[in-house]
């Protein structure tokens, strides 16, 4: 078995430790801290983006907030509003109710009071033509001649019976 | 089957050039090649991937990256935060042995890893290193490591004398377990092969077929020993901070 000749021993004790020294060194200071440096990199990285992450998600949620904040001001301020107009509009629409009833009231008054004006003017006006008529009727039926006076004081006397 | 044919011949060391150091023979072998080859293939492989220490990795530098995490991983879930110290190390030992292991694939490429005293230096480093790390951290106090506590008393004489041969026996478990696997599978692998050229008609793909199969076993064995050999490491480092 070639593995127990002693012949090479030293040979390969001796160009084991030069190649294995050699790696060790080698690795321990160029290769391992090149891959650390990237590896650290890369984590540091990922943890930059992570915590970036987090505050522009925190941003957000403040600018929600903030929106939601808003949108329930307007909504309670046009609520506000709408009840306000809808007062207004009534107070409004009372008050113009209440003139227009004024106004009708007194229109009607006033209609009353020609009414009445005008009924007097009428009865007059009936006494002077039965007067009229009564002269004339009597002037072609009898030719006597009434005289004024005489007619008034029958008309009055009667005048109960035309009402 | 002649001697030349043996399956252990591709054990064998063949000096490339004759080197002679205070009256040692340190000839640059094929072994000492197969070393240049994983040394130049990690050294390579790990920087050139990760020269454009790119954040968003390419697959090669993926790779680099896995590798890196997958011990660091192991270190810290064995030893845990003392083990940073150690990471190059071990990291440095899992690298030389996968690629030795892997190299060692390579049709006609020398595999160090099947040579015991290549396998027993690397464990007696992780043994020696492990046993003055206990020391550093417990003072005298690292020989109650052979003390079971919770035991009845008069167990120990027994038990005490088998802790320590239990210890002493770590880098011998530890390199005869990758040195056997090594040795075992190549063996296997040329003795197929043997088989291919020397069975009648066409039967010799069978072996063949089986040959493919075992390749693909022995990436697996090669990567699993590499493996074992730095969770083990791991487990020794942990066993100096941690006594019973």
């Amino acid at each position: 078995m070639p593995q127990l000749n002693p012949e090479f021993f030293v040979s390969q004790l001796f160009w084991l430790a030069v190649f294995f020294t050699f790696l060790f060194v080698f690795l321990w200071r160029v290769s391992l801290p090149r891959i650390a440096t990237v590896l650290e990199k890369r984590q540091n990285k990922i943890d930059e983006n992570l915590s970036s992450a987090k505050e522009l998600q925190e941003q957000a949620m403040e600018i929600e907030k903030k929106i939601n904040d808003q949108i329930n001001k307007a909504k309670l301020e046009t609520d506000e509003k709408i009840k306000e107009t809808i007062n207004s509009l009534q107070e409004d629409v009372s008050s113009q109710l209440s003139s227009l009833d004024k106004d009708l009231e007194k229109k009607v008054s006033d209609a009353e009071k020609e009414i009445l004006k005008s009924k007097d003017d009428q009865m007059k006006n009936i006494n002077n033509e039965i007067a009229n008529i009564t002269k004339l009727t009597v002037g072609k039926i009898t030719d006597i001649e009434l005289s004024d006076n005489e007619l008034n004081k029958v008309i009055e006397t009667h005048k109960g019976n035309f009402n | 089957m002649a001697a030349k044919d043996s399956p252990l011949k591709q054990f064998e060391i063949d000096p490339i050039s004759n080197i002679e150091l205070g009256g040692y023979n340190i000839s640059f072998t094929n072994s000492s090649f197969a070393m240049l080859i994983t040394v130049l293939v990690i050294t390579l492989f790990l920087t050139l991937t990760v020269n454009t220490r790119s954040i968003i990795p390419s697959r090669m530098q993926l790779i680099s990256e896995l590798m890196y995490n997958f011990i660091a991983q192991l270190l810290s879930d064995t030893v845990g935060d003392n083990g940073k110290r150690y990471f190059p190390f071990v990291f440095s030992l899992f690298m030389f042995v996968l690629i030795g292991n892997m190299v060692g694939m390579i049709p006609y490429q020398f595999t160090f890893t099947s040579h015991i005293i290549v396998t027993f230096a690397l464990a007696a480093v992780v043994f020696i290193g492990v046993t003055i790390l206990g020391f550093i951290n417990h003072g005298i106090k690292f020989f109650t490591f052979f003390y079971i506590p919770g035991v009845p008393f008069y167990m120990h004489p027994l038990l005490i004398p088998i802790e320590v041969i239990s210890y002493l026996s770590r880098p011998i478990s530890l390199s005869v377990r990758l040195f056997a696997n090594m040795l075992a599978g190549h063996t296997l692998l040329k003795v197929f092969a043997g088989f291919v050229v020397s069975m009648p008609f066409f039967t010799g793909v069978f072996p063949l077929a089986f040959i493919v199969a075992l390749t693909g076993l022995e990436i697996l064995i090669a990567f699993l020993q590499a493996y074992v050999f730095a969770i083990l490491t791991c487990l020794y480092i942990n066993d100096a901070y941690h006594l019973h």
